[in-house]
Parts: C-alpha cells; structure tokens; sequence
C-alpha cells in the first residue's frame, strides 16, 4: 500500500511539473508579448519555446526573414527582462546579432534587405539564472 | 532561360556603420546543443504573402478563398486543423482587402472548427464582437487574427498536440503559396516579387517537411508528408545564392540592419510545376 502511496505521489508529482512547465511557458510568453512586443507589430502566429536546464544549454530556432520587412524579436525567460541571452546567426553561421553585446536587450529589431534564412540560439544568463527556465521567443513583423 | 530575381533594396541607409559589431564566426558543432525533438522550426505567416500581393496589385478576388460554407465537410480533426489555417489565411487576405461581410464569414468558420480543435476560447464571441468593433482598421484586424493564432499555437503546445499545431502552420502556408502561385497567374500584377516569394519557399517548405515527420506513422501524415515531400523535390531545382554582408547597428534605436543579399532562380517550367503541384494539394486539402 505505502509502494502504490509512493509511486502514485511521483506520477502526480511528474504530471504537475508538466503542467507547471506548460503553464510558466505560457505566462511568460504572454507576459513577454505585453512588455516587448509592440502593437505594431504583427504576430507571426506562433510561439516558440524550448525548456532549457542550465545556462550551458542552448535552445536553436530556424527562422526565414524575408526581405523588406521589419522584424521585431523579444526573447524572454523567467517574469523579468534579460533572463534570455539570443544570438543570431545565418545559414553560414556567421553572426549577425547577439543581445549579450547590448545589456541583454529582451528585444531587437531587424530590419532586413533581402531574403535569409537564420538560426537563432537561445541561452538563459547565467548571472541572473541559477537553475532551469523556459526559453520563449517571440517574432512580429510590419512592411518596411 | 532561367528567370534571374534579385531580392536586394536597402531602405535604410543612414545607420550608422561605426556601430558595426565584431563579428566572429562561430563552431557549428557547439557540444551543448540542445534540440527539443529537433523541431523548432518557424513558418513565416500567410500574412506577410497577402501582403506582397496585395502590394503587387492583385485585386480582391474571392473565388480563390476556400469557400467559408465548406467547414461542415471537414469530418476529422486532421482535416479541421488543416483548414483551420487555411481558413486563417483567407481571413488575413480578406482582413488586408477591408471586406466586412466575408470577414465575419469566414470568422463565422473558423469560430466552429476551432471549437471542435479544442481552441473556442480563441475564436469566441468576445473576439468576433472585437473584429466587429474594429472593421475597417486593417492594422487592429491582422493584430487580432494573428494573436489569436499565436494563442491556439502555445495553447497547442502546452496540451502536447504538436501534431495539430503543425497541421495548423502548414494549412496556412499551403494557402498563402496558393494565393501567390493564383496571383502570379493572373497577369494581373507586378510578378517580379510574387515569384521571388513563391521561389523563397523551399527552405521554409523543408521545415514542414521536418515538422511533420515526427507523425508520418500515421496514415494521413504520411499522405500529406509525401505530397509535401514531392512538391518539396520540385523546390530543390530553385537556386538560392546567398551573400553575406556585415550587418549595421543602429543602438540607439535598437534596430539592426540585416545587409546580406540573396537570389533566387527559378525558371518559368518550374514555376508551372509548383503552381500545378501546390493547387493539387491545397484543393484536396479545401475539397
């Protein structure tokens, strides 16, 4: 009876940490689109998140921005801004952009040319994050 | 003869170059990367398709739209999520066009196959009402469509239906390259940019691909990945020449200007075969 006690306490205990994942990703997106992300821009409808354990794990997103347009990125994790250190990189992996080089800006803006396809790296900060977060990004965009 | 399309127009020359950051190249193999089920791939939004046409000079045209009474045919929740985008994009492409009447239609459609996919609390009365409130404000239409989309996505993947998120993404980018590959074939529009989009797709057509790949044990995914997957072959003779150039900073203002210029090549043949290969699909999708 206490083995069944035991195992039923972990299944809960595994089913609520799911959920308490989902629903941290979830306030922090939201929380990250009213502080970031401007009303002029508009959502590219999706929102991307990555669980990340440490700050020595790196979450990737592949993006395409299309040219003549403007993009505005808010990458959050955690309640407050600059939890979420973001770099940019295009499909040769050169760098195009990293938050880390301007305070951890929670968000940046691009304005882009031409078509290019980008891989975008997420990290927690390690000053500020000591364990786990969720990693969430957020894209608008508007017509240059 | 292969069609040269140069996507390259700088708008904003005034940055300032002294801002350019140290740019160094980094190890491709960092050790500690981590892909959640490798598959964090971004679709870029129908809108911004309807956007370029409409920009082109396409002029309103409903009988491309998925007819709006077609939502009862939709028997499976696969065939709902699908049409759940493709419905989004037809309300974006509306909402851009100021057409009161089939806006709420197509609300109308999109509200009953959200309710049977399980996101109502996104497309409710309370939504539509707001829509109501604010027709003729293109800006505030698009920002509520593509809020309530973005909701649906991260209400998705907090109830771990990745499967219907994807199903979602890839209705509406079927749709918005139908809008394109239909406006191209008009005659009725400055095509030069419309191609370039159509052609820009490849990449973001593989990503589906991988998107959907985690379902393909299932019968309709399989379907739909091999269509997908052909049409996909078909992109592969598109040519994407890419050239990197250092980007400008503008701090101030916390605005980067990506430089780099890309090309694409894709000759008339090979337009007519993705036109003909994308229609297939997305009619057997809409029905």
């Amino acid at each position: 009876m206490k083995k069944i006690t035991i195992l039923f306490t972990l299944l809960c205990g595994l089913m609520l940490s799911g959920l308490s994942v989902s629903a941290q990703c979830d306030s922090i997106a939201s929380a990250c689109a009213k502080r970031n992300m401007d009303p002029s821009f508009i959502s590219d409808g999706q929102q991307y998140r990555a669980l990340l354990v440490n700050s020595d794990e790196t979450a990737e997103f592949h993006v395409t921005f299309y040219g003549g347009t403007l993009y505005r990125l808010a990458a959050c994790s955690g309640m407050t801004d600059g939890n979420l250190i973001f770099t940019i990189y295009d499909s040769q992996r050169n760098q195009l952009f990293t938050s880390s080089q301007y305070q951890n800006a929670p968000y940046w803006d691009f304005s882009v040319k031409s078509t290019v396809d980008c891989i975008i790296d997420a990290q927690l900060n390690p000053t500020t994050n000591g364990g786990s977060g969720c990693a969430v990004i957020l894209l608008g965009f508007k017509q240059q | 003869m292969a069609v040269l399309i140069t996507a390259c127009r700088n708008n904003n020359p005034a940055v300032d170059k002294s801002l350019q950051p140290n740019m160094p190249k980094v190890d491709s193999n960092n050790p500690t990367l981590l892909k959640i089920n490798n598959q964090i791939f971004s679709i870029p939004s129908p809108i911004q398709t309807a956007m370029l046409i409409k920009k082109s000079g396409f002029p309103y045209n409903k009988e491309m739209l998925n007819s709006s009474d077609n939502y009862s045919k939709y028997d499976t929740k696969f065939k709902k999520a699908l049409n759940l985008g493709i419905y989004g994009a037809d309300l974006g492409y509306i909402s851009l066009y100021d057409q009161t009447q089939d806006a709420l239609s197509y609300l109308a459609s999109i509200e009953k196959l959200a309710t049977d996919v399980g996101v109502s609390d996104m497309f409710n009365a309370t939504l539509v009402k707001r829509f109501q409130n604010n027709m003729g404000k293109q800006d505030s239409l698009l920002a509520m469509v593509s809020e309530a989309f973005r909701r649906s996505d991260a209400y998705f993947k907090d109830n771990k239906q990745n499967d219907i998120s994807s199903l979602v993404l890839v209705g509406g980018w079927i749709e918005s390259l139908y809008f394109a590959v239909q406006a191209n074939n008009s005659g009725k529009i400055n095509a030069k940019e419309v191609v370039t989009r159509i052609a820009e797709q490849k990449i973001s057509l593989q990503n589906l691909v991988k998107m959907l790949q985690p379902y393909s044990d299932r019968p309709e995914y399989a379907k739909l990945s091999k269509d997908l997957s052909t049409l996909a072959d078909t992109f592969e003779n598109v040519e994407f020449v890419y050239n990197y150039v250092p980007p400008t900073v503008d701090a101030k203002n916390k605005v980067t200007s990506i430089n780099s210029t890309s090309t694409v090549q894709i000759s008339p043949e090979l337009l007519k075969q993705i036109t003909d290969k994308i229609a297939a699909i997305r009619n057997q999708i809409a029905g």
